[in-house]
């Protein structure tokens, strides 16, 4: 049923314009936008909140911001990798793909184990999500966003068997764009929780 | 679209500003600035960099409106929200 | 009739992926259908478990027993839960958006069949968590469809360790299932639309469930996140909603009602859309104002992000934001009155049969009325402040969403089971249902309206502590009765549901003669829906054109039959 569906869509004889963005983009994009509000809500809840507990300037002195800095160096390249690798698929170099898509889905990993180094630095501190307001938030957010990682971790590394195979034909490209968007956006959501929890 | 090549010197560019933007926002954070300005400075570059990302990375720049709609919509009514909790919850009790 | 050419795989396919892992939006279309009314059923039975126990505190409900005050909380809390997110949506969104969009645009299917698939699925499970809650120790979720902390945020407040998680889980799932359900309806109906289908040429019902789709997606997402913070207190002894540790309980009153305010107009809005459709039908006349009920409804999504705190003018609120509040409810009420002239107006002079789909939606417009007016007196904070805490709240919610939700279902149901089932639903029986349920739904409600203005504090599970409402009781025993006949009156529509598919009246391609393009192909529809590519020339509501012969005019013919007089 696929098959027809895309068929008329690509065929479409309309030129209105509105009809010219593919069906995937709107998709993911409107998954994004729900992504948005779910962590601009918990961006706003721990603002507003931190005001109003007058800034746990004492709680958030604990939170090593060197590795908060590397992690974010980490994530930066692995969106330019990704973009790379999506720039190589639309060339149709597989090979070049491939190697970037490697080196996005290392990087991601890197991220989740410097992530764990510090979560386990600092539960052996005896700081849990427990421990006042300022480590749930971080715990909570980091975690989520910890999560979103592996998620886009998963999916690099399918998109990255499909490289390798050689079966990344174009709707599968299309597809690996819309991956790529995904991974910016996590991107994107740790650029403002890094100065949220590590440098205020 | 056809693609050139010439992409991936804009990503590298971009990618470039990124690294220079964070150690410029982590040597700010280094200063022990007062509150005010130093949470100006780092949510600046913040801004900047996501802005960076979303428009090269993400290609909004050569998006439909529809597309924009989508991407900022959301990001209105969350600042919306924001504004209108904070009698609420930074001024409760 | 033309013969079908496309033949598939579908058509040879087995029981299992022709019935339950289909990926055809008729028959996930369905299944939606099948899940939100079996939770009816049990959101039902609850009602009247809920209304015996008020009207006879403390003795067993017949084919019960006791129900006592925790089973009450839960039922209560279960009871708006399903209704909600469990009925109202799955039959509106799921069951109708997924039936009528692609045929409405014209398109073979959704723009992500597995998707829609997986979405349904989704709903599924999500609906087995929600009544396994029913029987983990401690109970169902007794914390309010609400979920007000902190009784929601510490287990020792409730008891009901397992019952509040599972609700949660299952309200996450549901939100992940109409999220994607969503994308569907985006996608297909700006992507997937027939050559000459323009979007000022949709139908009205197609811009309702997207505009509902769009605002469910931008509501959410605060609620979820305030969810995983729920989730957080209760598992691992977080503080966001605990005051003791820097924590504030209305920040979660504000996260629900951000989502659920907008969440009203999400199951309100395709009620309108159907209503809006047969109106045109049955008075064979274009809709009043298409474009003005359009911009309203934008409008009317726009606004409904910013009034959600009139659900809080006694929460403890700052009285500086609840003003605002109190005026920007007083104008979202200005789109839907537009709305509700224009269904007015497409009404006058028109030539109007009263078949059952007609009534239906003649009775939720009249009865939708009295719901808005009442809302008036809710939007006003000082007025509010008194009711707030009523059973006049109960009544006028059950005023907004019964009329959009049932009697706008119904309508949709026997307007469009000809369409899904190839049958036309037996009329007589269609008219019983109709009146018996308009009469028991007021006798319900009215009296409730009286018990709130007389005092009667909602959230508690008898009266009987207050002795200033001892002369008030008849008034719950009127609405109990009428509960159970109200109940009892949809006996006649499963009957008539369940006979009809067997026993029906063949319906034919188009047999209330209406214009838009899902009644140009077989009923029900084959797969892939259209025997050829439909092709649009007109807007969708073109009845009684004075030089046209015919009293309609289907979107899909090119020009209209000349007037007899003409060829003479």
């Amino acid at each position: 049923m696929s098959s027809t569906a895309s068929v008329l869509t690509r065929n479409n004889p309309h030129n209105g314009k509105i009809q010219s963005v593919p069906i995937g983009k709107i998709a993911i994009w409107w998954f994004l936008a729900s992504e948005m509000m779910v962590f601009g809500g918990l961006i706003a809840s721990y603002v507003l909140l931190r005001i109003h507990n007058g800034g746990w300037a004492g709680q958030a002195a604990h939170v090593r911001w060197q590795l908060g800095t590397l992690n974010t160096a980490v994530l930066l390249t692995s969106s330019l990798t990704m973009a790379l690798a999506v720039s190589a698929s639309r060339q149709d170099k597989l090979r070049r793909t491939a190697v970037f898509l490697g080196l996005t889905v290392l990087l991601g990993v890197a991220f989740l184990c410097v992530k764990g180094v510090e979560y386990t630095g600092e539960l052996r501190e005896g700081f849990t999500p427990a421990s006042g307001l300022f480590w749930s938030f971080y715990y909570g957010m980091t975690g989520l966003h910890a999560l979103h990682v592996t998620g886009g971790v998963v999916a690099n590394l399918t998109f990255l068997v499909m490289a390798v195979r050689g079966d990344l034909w174009t709707g599968k490209q299309r597809r690996l764009e819309y991956a790529g968007l995904y991974w910016h956006f996590v991107d994107v959501v740790w650029i403002f929780l890094f100065p949220l929890l590590y440098l205020s | 679209m056809v693609n050139t090549g010439n992409d991936d010197r804009l990503y590298i560019t971009i990618w470039g500003w990124l690294l220079g933007l964070l150690i410029a926002g982590v040597l700010v954070f280094t200063l022990h600035l007062a509150t005010i300005p130093l949470l100006v400075l780092i949510f600046t570059v913040a801004v900047i960099k996501a802005a960076l990302v979303i428009r090269n990375y993400m290609h909004l720049k050569a998006e439909h409106v529809l597309i924009y709609a989508i991407a900022g919509i959301p990001v209105l009514l969350i600042l919306g929200m924001a504004l209108m909790l904070i009698p609420d919850i930074v001024f409760h009790r | 009739m033309k013969t079908m050419v496309v033949v598939d795989a579908h058509e040879t396919a087995g029981f299992w992926r022709q019935y339950v892992f289909s990926t055809d939006h008729k028959m996930i279309a369905k299944q939606y259908l099948a899940i939100s009314a079996f939770m009816a059923l049990v959101g039902g039975l609850l009602s009247y478990l809920i209304r015996s126990q008020l009207a006879w505190p403390e003795k067993p409900v017949t084919g019960w027993g006791f129900v006592g005050p925790d089973a009450y909380n839960a039922f209560v809390t279960m009871h708006g839960t399903i209704m909600v997110f469990f009925v109202a949506m799955p039959l509106l969104l799921g069951a109708m958006g997924n039936f009528l969009i692609p045929l409405m645009v014209g398109a073979p299917d959704m723009a992500f069949p597995r998707l829609n698939r997986l979405s349904v699925w989704t709903l599924f499970v999500a609906s087995i968590v929600l009544l396994s809650s029913f029987f983990v120790p401690g109970g169902a979720s007794p914390a309010g469809w609400t979920g007000y902390v902190p009784l929601s945020d510490v287990p020792a407040y409730t008891g009901a360790f397992w019952g509040i998680n599972l609700w949660l889980v299952a309200l996450a799932l549901e939100f992940a299932s109409f999220l994607m359900g969503g994308v569907n309806f985006l996608t297909t109906a700006i992507n997937m639309r027939a050559p000459g289908m323009t979007l000022w040429r949709l139908p009205l019902i197609v811009w309702m469930q997207v505009s509902a789709s769009v605002i469910f997606l931008l509501s959410v997402g605060p609620l979820i996140a305030g969810a995983v913070m729920l989730f957080l207190d209760r598992t691992f002894h977080t503080g966001f909603f605990v005051p003791g540790k820097g924590g504030d309980p209305l920040l979660w009153e504000h996260l629900f009602w951000f989502f659920g305010h907008p969440e009203v107009y999400v199951v309100a809005l395709p009620g309108f859309g159907a209503m809006l459709e047969i109106f045109s039908v049955f008075s064979r006349k274009p809709v009043f104002g298409y474009r003005t009920i359009v911009y309203s409804t934008i409008a009317a999504g726009f606004l409904s992000f910013v009034v959600w705190a009139h659900h809080m003018f006694v929460s403890g609120m700052d009285p500086r934001l609840a003003a605002p509040f109190s005026v920007t409810t007083i104008l979202i009420s200005v789109p839907f009155a537009i709305i509700v002239f224009a269904m007015v107006a497409t009404l006058w002079r028109g030539s109007i049969s009263f078949e059952t789909p007609m009534l239906f939606a003649l009775g939720g417009l009249a009865t939708f009325i009295v719901g808005g007016v009442t809302g008036i007196f809710l939007g006003s904070e000082a007025a509010d402040i008194y009711f707030h805490g009523t059973y006049f709240v109960v009544a006028h919610f059950h005023y907004t969403l019964f009329p959009t939700v049932i009697f706008g279902g119904f309508a949709a149901i026997y307007y469009w089971y000809p369409k899904m089932f190839g049958r036309m639903m037996n009329d007589a029986l269609g008219k019983l249902h109709f009146w018996l349920t308009l009469v028991f739904f007021n006798v319900v409600f009215i009296p409730l309206f009286l018990l709130g203005i007389g005092g009667a504090p909602r959230r508690v599970y008898t009266f009987e502590a207050y002795n200033f409402l001892k002369p008030l009781q008849p008034l719950n025993v009127i609405a109990t009765y009428a509960a159970i006949f109200l109940l009892l009156a949809q006996l006649p529509f499963l009957v008539n549901f369940a006979w009809s598919l067997a026993r029906g009246k063949v319906a034919g391609r188009n047999p209330w003669h209406a214009n838009t393009l899902e009644w140009t192909t077989d009923s029900p529809p084959p797969h892939g829906n259209f025997d050829l590519q439909p092709v649009v020339y007109r807007d969708p509501y073109e009845y009684s054109l004075p030089d046209s012969s015919e009293d309609w005019l289907p979107q899909s013919q090119p020009a209209a039959p000349a007037v007899a007089a003409a060829a003479d």
